[in-house]
């Protein structure tokens, strides 16, 4: 009988220490990186210095940073380390195959990206590897209010823990093709406004009628009004921004704008209604003119908050870094383009509660290279998604040679 | 009362005034001396009180001092300035369409007067303008074959009003097809492999059977004998240097039509003598500034340039005032007039008939009431052959109603 | 206690302060001229004969610039010290010129919606462009060239006329430092088109309309439907606290509200006629709404030119060198080129019709922008050879035209107290040769010719 219950607890130990052993390995250990040119972004560039990650957050950030024993130790001398890259408009996981614009459909802005997410493309893995940890995905821009996007990181087992948020702003488009589409907008917004007014006057009241009639779309569309929700348009011209731009002072929406090649041209009024722009994707693959590469630095000099995008499949969501290079190359300065794919978009899509920059308290998403930041010349050695490592190229390299 | 009486005056006047004009409209040669006006004669320094005697339809005499026969009929211009009938080398008056396009196929068979419309009010009213003379047709593609008529815009006798039944290649070219150039290039090749069959078999003992006819290739044969005209209608300044080259090559008599960018590469152009038809078309187009001081560019480089309306872009009526415009951006006023008289005539090969006041050509005459080049300007006489068939104080709707 | 002796220093006192108030007053007064002698913002334009187009010509004329209006216009006018002087001896002066009718500045193209043929909610101004070349340049406003090098200073901006109601129009000058600054009148009128360029594809479910009756029946239904738009306003304006709180007001619809505006007189209609019928529609239609009107184009117009003086209906005629109905050539057009009289300026003038003149301008393919207004003078000019005097012609590309556009307490004339829009230029502005050597925006040089064409 003594046998048996020993045998039995030892099982049972077996059993408990395996669990935490195998408990450990999906739980995020403690891991110390240390000896490197850190990027905060909130602050002034760290040298050698070591950031503590604790169960997916930074847990301390500094020069000198006690490290806990037993903490996973990674020497990263020499590198640099910067927050996970934000991109604030993608397509990415939205495209394949044909969901991407639900162009029957004009104005139809409770249409969700959630709902026709393609986790399954390779993208992913690839924007992983060129540090870009979150994005904001979702609809194209064919239609005038084309519908909501998902805001997600790029890595991780667990889906529902990696979409940061399920919807997001209002997205519409503007193009300055036809007269009417400013006044459809327009015209949209004011029956948004008497639906608001309608559905508030029953809630006010004593609710003996039947209430209004729903309307999805002037629903999603109020959420604007009462600045719940963000407006984020897609536009190309500046008589058409400074078009958008009367809208907002008519109705007060938060504003938002996407692309806007000529942003640069009315500077100052965009500035003026503090209104941030996600530039023009600036990497290679689109020939833009040289004004507009010079009107980054214009919108910077004007106090416009700048957020670099891919506009993904536009430009290669791996290769995202590559837009904040050229916006340095044509005069912004490094720190402010570091912003521009950080800080900036964190604050623009409303997560830099969590993400954005190298803080005590923030996800430890980051990316650490093997130079300057910057420089085309240099590789992402690993990037940390929640504080696991979701991709380590040494590794990624090694596999590669031995044909896996 | 007294206003009908006056009115009646002022119309007895004007009766008085047209009577011996009248007899001008008949049709049997009549001489005719035109006196006392500035006599702009396209080819030579202007003649400030010049004189013009009329007879047969052509010009018997011109200059300062000029003997008038006895008896004949003097028409007073004093004040007055007269040019020559004007020139439109490139025109689609009388086309047949009620669309923009012109795209009918048409063969080297095909004529081109069978497809104008004469009835249509264009013809007298660019008469009146002063455009006597006009290459035209109702095809505007790229094809080959005759497909323009040099004509008179006015005349009792249609079958006279033709001067000649083009028979030049017309071609049209645009770079956005880089297969339009080799594929012009090797017609013109194949062409030449023709004539050189054809050529073999007529001078040989015909015993053989004879070479097959391709009629496109035989529409080419006289361009590249220089015979006919290659008249191409042509924009950018890549597609003319492509043209130029191919001249150097085929050696064919060329000319470029619209030929918006010439300016670019004018020296070129006036290397190889060129002459070219072109803008401005009038104010009615708005051309880029630069493009409209290409035209002086053209002529400084010693490029022999036509202004032309293109018919219905700008219509018939203007080619005055594309002159006019011309000499705004910067062409010397004879030079200009050059432009829509000689120019075109000697171009299009019809320089023994029109084209400048001068013995022997044409009676094609427009008498004007100012400086010929201002906008403000009216024409106040025009005679074709001789014959006066525009007399402004006549038939100007304006003046009918006198209050 | 012993005094305490005063120091020697302190007998200098009151002179140093003496002094010191001397230096500082010398300095003031110094500076003072010295700003004068800096104030550019004063310019007179001195020695030219001045055509102020409201009145006599005044030779050897000067007009004073100051703060962006004209401060004084005459022959003996005492000039401020210190202002930049203009020499304009040999030259002429004359306000900027006002093109009545463009499609100037839109890009890009496409102005008509084809699809629906009533967009009175469609306002020109969402796609004027005053920003030079796309996707080019610097910030900001951008000075165009090749508008005012012809003298060209306003223009109205009107959607296409493809439509039977097509949309508002404005009135904008070539250059202004921002929106506010160029706009004059927005919207300025409502553009409608009486003819056949409204019409739809005719064929198996072809929509309306087809017909002029359709495009007259579409027009009087708009304006029904602003009556009744209108009065449920006034109705519910009218209600007590109590009611109003409890039903809802009647709901914003941006194209009634602009009809409205027809309604209330506060803008015109401007309807594109050019067939004497169509033209009589025209009247019909704004007799029965008792609403402005203004007629476009109106080859035809001489034909009624009665009642279009008698109703005081003013015409914006376009081009006479080369008339231009959008949609279709007039001279392949043979009832309409039928319809047109070389005379119709001179016979609407006799009748005391009020004429404006627009170039009517639109793009054409790769050849450039709508900037044909640029050749209003010789157009006028034209004009002038049809039994239009002078200052006729001139008055229809200034005053006149400010006049039927609503902004003639701003432009169209050199009098004192309206902006400081003036042209110079190097001879007599009817002769072909004559160029515009340089412009002014609110009292601002924009252009010179010197500067040359970029």
């Amino acid at each position: 009988m003594r046998n048996v219950k020993k045998i039995v607890l030892f099982m049972l130990a077996v059993v408990f220490l395996a669990g935490i052993v195998v408990y450990s390995g999906n739980r995020n250990v403690t891991i110390a990186l240390k000896g490197a040119l850190v990027h905060t972004v909130t602050g002034s560039p760290l040298e050698n210095a070591t950031i503590l990650i604790k169960d997916g957050k930074i847990e301390a950030i500094g020069l000198n940073v006690s490290i806990p024993p037993g903490a996973e130790v990674i020497d990263v001398t020499g590198k640099s380390i910067i927050p996970g890259l934000i991109d604030t408009h993608s397509h990415m996981g939205a495209y394949v195959p044909n969901d991407l614009n639900e162009m029957p459909q004009p104005i139809g802005p409770e249409n969700r990206a959630i709902d026709a997410l393609h986790m399954g493309t390779p993208d992913w893995d690839e924007a992983v590897k060129g540090g870009v940890t979150t994005i904001v995905t979702g609809p194209g821009s064919g239609e005038r209010m084309g519908g909501q996007s998902v805001t997600i990181k790029t890595f991780g087992k667990d889906l529902d823990k990696r979409v940061l948020k399920e919807s997001g702003e209002l997205k519409m488009a503007i193009n300055g093709v036809n007269l009417s589409h400013i006044p459809t907008i327009h015209s949209n917004f004011l029956k948004a406004r008497e639906y608001l007014e309608k559905w508030e006057k029953y809630d006010s009241g004593e609710k003996k009628e039947p209430p209004p009639v729903r309307d999805l779309a002037l629903e999603a569309l109020a959420k604007a009004l009462k600045g719940e929700e963000v407006v984020r348009v897609h536009i190309m011209w500046a008589h058409d921004i400074m078009s958008f731009l009367k809208l907002k002072d008519e109705f007060g929406f938060e504003l938002q704008f996407i692309h806007a090649p000529e942003a640069w041209k009315v500077a100052d009024e965009i500035a003026k209604r503090n209104v941030p722009v996600i530039c023009m994707p600036i990497e290679l693959a689109i020939n833009v003119p040289e004004s507009l590469l010079k009107g980054i630095v214009t919108l910077h000099k004007a106090g416009v908050k700048l957020a670099m995008h891919s506009d993904h499949p536009v430009s290669p969501e791996k290769w995202f870094r590559m837009n904040a290079s050229i916006a340095i190359r044509y005069g912004l300065p490094k720190e402010e383009a570091l912003k521009a794919v950080t800080i900036n978009p964190a604050e623009i899509a409303k997560i830099d509660d969590r993400v954005g920059s190298i803080e005590k308290g923030k996800d430890a998403d980051l990316v650490v290279l093997n130079g300057p930041w910057y420089e085309a010349t240099t590789a992402v050695d690993m990037v940390f998604v929640d504080g696991i490592m979701a991709y380590d190229r040494q590794q990624d390299e090694e596999m590669a040679e031995e044909g896996l | 009362m007294r206003c009908a009486i006056q009115t009646l005056v002022v119309l007895i006047f004007c009766a008085f005034l047209m009577a011996p004009l009248n007899s001008l409209t008949d049709e049997l040669q009549n001489t005719v001396a035109l006196k006392g006006a500035t006599v702009l004669t396209a080819e030579g320094p202007s003649i400030p009180s010049g004189i013009i005697l009329v007879k047969d339809g052509k010009i018997a005499a011109v200059g300062a001092n000029v003997d008038i026969p006895q008896g004949v009929q003097i028409i007073d211009c004093s004040g007055k300035e007269i040019i020559p009938g004007m020139i439109d080398e490139h025109s689609h008056i009388g086309a047949y369409s009620d669309a923009n396009e012109f795209s009918m196929p048409l063969g080297p068979e095909n004529r081109a007067i069978d497809g104008l419309n004469f009835e249509v009010p264009h013809w007298y009213d660019a008469m009146k303008a002063g455009v006597i003379t006009v290459i035209t047709g109702p095809g505007s593609g790229e094809r080959m074959g005759g497909q323009s008529v040099t004509i008179k815009t006015w005349g009792k006798d249609l079958k006279k009003r033709i001067l000649k039944e083009n028979r030049e290649a017309k071609m049209a070219v645009n770079a956005r097809d880089l297969s339009h150039i080799p594929n012009i290039r090797m017609k013109l090749i194949k062409a030449q492999e023709y004539r050189e069959k054809w050529e073999k078999y007529e001078q040989g003992d015909k015993k053989g059977p004879a070479p097959d006819r391709d009629l496109a290739l035989e529409a080419l044969v006289p361009v590249l004998k220089g015979e006919e005209k290659l008249r191409v209608h042509i924009h950018f300044a890549n597609d003319m240097m492509t043209f130029l080259k191919l001249k150097d090559e085929f050696g064919f008599d060329l000319t470029f039509i619209h030929s918006s960018e010439a300016y670019k590469v004018a020296d070129e152009i006036a290397k190889r003598k060129v002459p070219v038809i072109t803008l401005p078309l009038a104010t009615r187009i708005a051309i880029d500034e630069h493009l409209l001081s290409g035209i002086k560019k053209l002529y400084d480089a010693g490029v022999k340039v036509a202004l032309h309306t293109d018919h219905p872009v700008v219509h018939q009526k203007c080619l005055r005032l594309n002159a006019a415009m011309a000499i705004r951006y910067g062409v010397p006023e004879d030079a200009a007039l050059q432009m829509v008289t000689i120019n075109p005539a000697v171009s299009s090969k019809i320089a023994d008939r029109v084209g400048s006041i001068a013995v022997g050509k044409d009676a094609d005459l427009v008498v004007l009431n100012g400086t010929w080049y201002e906008p403000r300007t009216r024409v106040d006489l025009v005679f074709v052959d001789g014959i006066l068939a525009y007399y402004r104080m006549k038939d100007d709707r304006g003046l009918a109603e006198v209050e | 206690m012993m005094p305490i002796p005063r120091k020697k220093t302190d007998h200098f006192r009151p002179v140093g302060v003496v002094l010191a108030a001397i230096i500082c007053v010398a300095v003031l007064v110094l500076s003072l001229q010295f700003i004068q002698a800096q104030d550019r913002s004063i310019i007179a334009i001195k020695g030219g004969t001045v055509l102020t187009m409201a009145g006599d010509t005044i030779e050897d004329g000067t007009v004073v610039m100051w703060e962006g209006k004209i401060a004084a216009v005459g022959k003996q006018v005492s000039i401020p010290d210190g202002a930049k002087i203009i020499d304009a001896s040999g030259k002429f002066v004359m306000p900027g010129i006002i093109d009545a009718m463009t499609y100037y500045g839109i890009r890009p193209f496409g102005l008509n919606d084809r699809d629906n043929p009533v967009t009175p909610e469609n306002k020109v101004i969402s796609a004027y462009y005053p920003f030079g070349k796309m996707m080019h340049g610097e910030k900001g406003i951008v000075k165009d060239n090749e508008i005012l090098s012809g003298g060209v200073t306003t223009v109205y901006i009107a959607p296409g006329d493809q439509q039977v109601i097509g949309g508002q129009g404005a009135v904008v000058k070539t250059y202004g430092v921002d929106y506010q600054t160029f706009t004059l009148r927005e919207p300025a009128a409502i553009d409608m088109c009486i003819g056949d360029p409204p019409k739809q594809p005719m064929g198996m479910g072809a929509k309306p309309p087809v017909t002029r009756m359709g495009i007259a029946t579409l027009l009087r239904k708009t304006l029904l439907g602003a009556q009744q738009f209108d009065q449920k306003i006034k109705d519910f304006a009218q209600k007590s606290g109590d009611e109003k709180g409890k039903t809802a007001p009647p709901p914003r619809n941006l194209g009634m509200e602009a009809m409205v505006k027809l309604l209330n007189r506060d803008i015109p209609a401007r309807i594109e006629s050019d067939f004497v019928d169509d033209i009589r529609t025209a009247i019909r239609i704004c007799d029965e709404f008792d609403i402005d009107l203004i007629i476009d184009s109106g080859l035809g117009a001489y034909k009624v030119k009665e009642v279009l003086a008698e109703k005081n209906i003013p015409v914006v005629l376009g081009t006479p060198t080369h008339p231009f109905v959008q949609g279709g050539e007039v001279s392949m057009t043979p009832d309409l080129y039928r319809e047109m009289d070389d005379y119709n300026a001179a016979k609407l003038l006799k009748a005391g019709v009020k004429l404006a003149l627009g170039s009517f301008g639109f793009g054409f393919g790769g050849f450039g922008y709508a900037t044909q207004g640029r050749w209003l003078l010789i157009e006028a000019a034209y004009l002038t050879g049809y039994d239009v005097s002078d200052e006729d012609a001139l008055k229809m590309i200034t005053i006149n035209a400010a006049q039927i556009l609503g902004v003639e307490n701003r432009v169209g004339s050199l009098e004192k107290g309206k902006d400081a829009d003036v042209i110079i230029l190097n001879g007599y502005p009817l002769d072909i040769k004559t160029w515009v050597d340089q412009v002014f925006i609110d009292g601002k040089s924009v252009y010179t010719r010197e500067g040359g064409l970029k």
